[in-house]
């Protein structure tokens, strides 16, 4: 295994030659990065896996179950389950969305589940990302790299073989397609995962179309070619956020997206993947409830963790809060991508003060959870091992069968004092080994 | 081949464009960097006058610093590597991850090269990228339409810069003759009565090498 490791520059190398960057905006201006990888993998033992899967198809079902349930008959909220403040004041719920069922009735396709695990090794699920999850493509092609780095390490070593997520991505979008060529729709080139929009598209044999390419007409989506000849779109992977995808619908200013777009999907001609609205879902308000969502709609024990959660819109959480707030890391509900994370112990003086006053005005658009000490994995630094804290995605496929991919994007920080693994904020990633046996 | 955007097509036509702009213009460079050793101080404008760029340099050393590697100068080798690499990025899915990696390494040899002791000699690296870029084109890009909108920017670009060297007829004759039959198997419209003038005028040698660079710009209607 040595070899893998001596040979990370190399992997590295190989992965610029490749094109394996994400966007980022700095001073309004767009630069590539190299999403820095360390050959050290994240182990998962057979056992381990198990559960992780299975817990994860359970919250995946639940969630889908509720998405259905809110843009449905909303039992869920009559039943007094969850308040009726948490879905319409979210700034994912879409209102648009009432009583629109998807092809197949499956609204999260992707789903990106963020774990991690505590020193104790308890696994906790720290987000839920129903929307546009992204990362499968970096541990995808970097396996690759690896097995050519040391093909010794990968036949001695019983390791799940992560290179179908392709396969599994192209399964789903064959099962919702209703008749017609897949397509991954992306914002363009200036997108901060435009690498992994083309690869994917590469990958599963679908078209990458921006939304100038697609057209519709008489209520079918069409993709239009040079000589203007029209080919009928089945299903759409969209890498565009519900706000943009449809000017005639959600966002009027929006020139990335397909005029009349939601008004196919809402007739049933076409499959978006994933279904618009499914933001209501992943807020982080919402998250707090998804273990009785999992009573609710399974009747069945939530077998994966949430991490311990407050919500300051509830009195007894708001004092606990108030009372604990040093020990706390504080999130803002609408924000993303490791923005809007604050620790308590962090802010001092009048920061803190005027902090608190905003929680105690807005209450709803915060949660507090208790900072969970997980744990380290080994990363390599100018030849030596240093312990980074990581974190783990796991990818949640939803088509005939709900299947989890068998391995996952590991982020992990390169500042040693910092538990912000996001790529945008500077993080690495590592491959996650699956072992069979 | 699947039906393909106009603006896809039109990336490709312009992947193999800016590839054989810095592919030619380079070799050209090494002639012309060759040349001025020996000769005056302002030798360069007559390299400036030829590639058709204007001279924004006001000494020797600054072009042969500056006109590979100046990434703010429009007309820099450097930028129109940047904008084949631009062109292959949102081809990915048309062309493959493996083709677009020989772009990505010509760019990146171009960077490299900068700081260098000597930038001429490991300039030759971004030539050797480029032509395993093509050589990878045609092995590995299995439906002849999208194969040949690549190459066709190829052959209007090298026609094209070889029009505006104004090479002798000899030398046009065969880069038309490769245009003229692939231009056919692109699938796309384009302009039969450029085909016939540059025809006519390349046969007969009598060659107004403005009027014929200008015609050809049009050729393909992307």
């Amino acid at each position: 295994m040595n070899h893998l490791f001596d040979n990370s520059d190399a992997v590295n190398k190989l992965l610029e030659r490749y094109g394996v960057k994400f966007g980022i905006y700095k001073n309004g201006e767009f630069k590539e990065q190299l999403f820095p990888f360390d050959s050290i993998p994240r182990v998962i033992a057979k056992e381990e896996f198990d559960y992780l899967e299975k817990g994860l198809i359970q919250r995946v079902t639940a969630l889908n179950r509720f998405l259905a349930d809110i843009y449905g008959e909303k039992k869920i909220v009559k039943d007094g389950v969850i308040p009726e403040e948490f879905i319409f004041s979210s700034s994912g719920y879409m209102a648009e969305c009432e009583g629109t069922m998807p092809p197949k009735a499956i609204y999260s396709h992707i789903s990106g589940i963020d774990l991690v695990q505590a020193k104790d090794k308890t696994w906790y699920v720290l987000e839920d990302n129903l929307r546009v999850p992204s990362g499968a493509s970096y541990p995808m092609i970097a396996r690759d790299l690896c097995r050519r780095a040391s093909p010794s390490t990968f036949h001695d070593i019983p390791i799940a073989d992560n290179r179908n997520y392709a396969e599994l991505l192209k399964e789903v979008m064959d099962y919702v397609n209703t008749g017609g060529i897949n397509v991954i729709l992306t914002p363009g080139r200036y997108n901060a995962a435009y690498f992994e929009h083309s690869f994917l598209a590469e990958k599963t044999h679908s078209v990458l179309a921006t939304g100038q390419e697609l057209v519709v007409e008489n209520d079918y989506l069409y993709y239009t070619g040079c000589n203007n000849e029209k080919q009928k779109v089945g299903a759409v992977y969209r890498r565009i956020s519900d706000d943009y995808l449809d000017p005639m619908n959600f966002c009027a200013d929006s020139v990335i997206g397909v005029p009349h777009l939601y008004s196919v999907f809402k007739k049933g001609n076409v499959a978006l993947l994933n279904a618009p609205g499914n933001g209501v879902a992943d807020d982080k308000g919402i998250y707090y409830f998804v273990p009785k969502m999992i009573e609710y709609y399974l009747n069945e024990k939530s077998i994966l963790n949430n991490a311990p959660t407050y919500l300051p819109f509830y009195e007894e959480d708001r004092k606990y809060v108030l009372d604990n707030f040093d020990n706390l890391v504080i999130k803002d509900v609408a924000e993303a991508g490791g923005y809007g994370v604050v620790f308590g112990k962090d802010l001092k003086g009048q920061k803190k003060e005027d902090f608190i006053n905003l929680v105690k005005k807005e209450p709803r658009r915060f949660i507090a959870q208790e900072v969970i000490d997980f744990i380290d994995i080994d990363i390599m630094e100018n030849g030596e091992r240093v312990p980074r804290k990581a974190d783990l995605r796991a990818f949640v496929l939803t088509g005939q069968e709900v299947k989890v991919w068998k391995s996952g994007l590991t982020r992990f920080s390169r500042n040693p004092d910092s538990f912000v693994v996001n790529s945008s904020q500077g993080g690495g990633f590592k491959d996650t080994w699956v072992l069979l046996r | 081949m699947g039906i393909i955007a106009l603006e896809r097509a039109s990336g490709l036509y312009w992947l193999g464009r800016y590839n054989e702009r810095v592919y030619t213009t380079l070799r050209e460079f090494f002639v012309g960097y060759d040349r001025m050793i020996d000769e005056s101080e302002d030798s360069y404008r007559e390299l400036c006058n030829m590639l058709d760029i204007p001279d924004v340099y006001g000494s020797k050393m600054e072009f042969i610093n500056r006109y590979p590697f100046d990434e703010n100068n429009v007309d820099s080798i450097i930028s129109n590597m940047t904008r084949a690499y631009d062109n292959a990025m949102v081809m990915r899915d048309v062309i493959g991850t493996e083709t677009i990696s020989y772009v990505e390494m010509a760019l990146s040899a171009i960077r490299k090269a900068k700081n260098t002791q000597a930038p001429l000699l490991e300039l030759q690296e971004v030539i050797d990228y480029i032509l395993a870029f093509w050589g990878y084109v045609d092995d590995s890009i299995d439906d002849r339409g999208i194969r040949s909108i690549i190459k066709a920017g190829r052959r209007v670009e090298r026609l094209d810069l070889y029009l505006r060297f104004e090479r002798p007829a000899s030398m046009l004759e065969r880069e038309f003759a490769k245009l003229k039959s692939r231009i056919k198997l692109t699938g796309l419209s384009y302009d039969e009565s450029v085909i016939d003038y540059l025809d006519r005028a390349i046969s007969e040698n009598k060659i107004n090498y403005s009027e014929a660079v200008l015609k050809l710009e049009n050729i393909l209607k992307l």
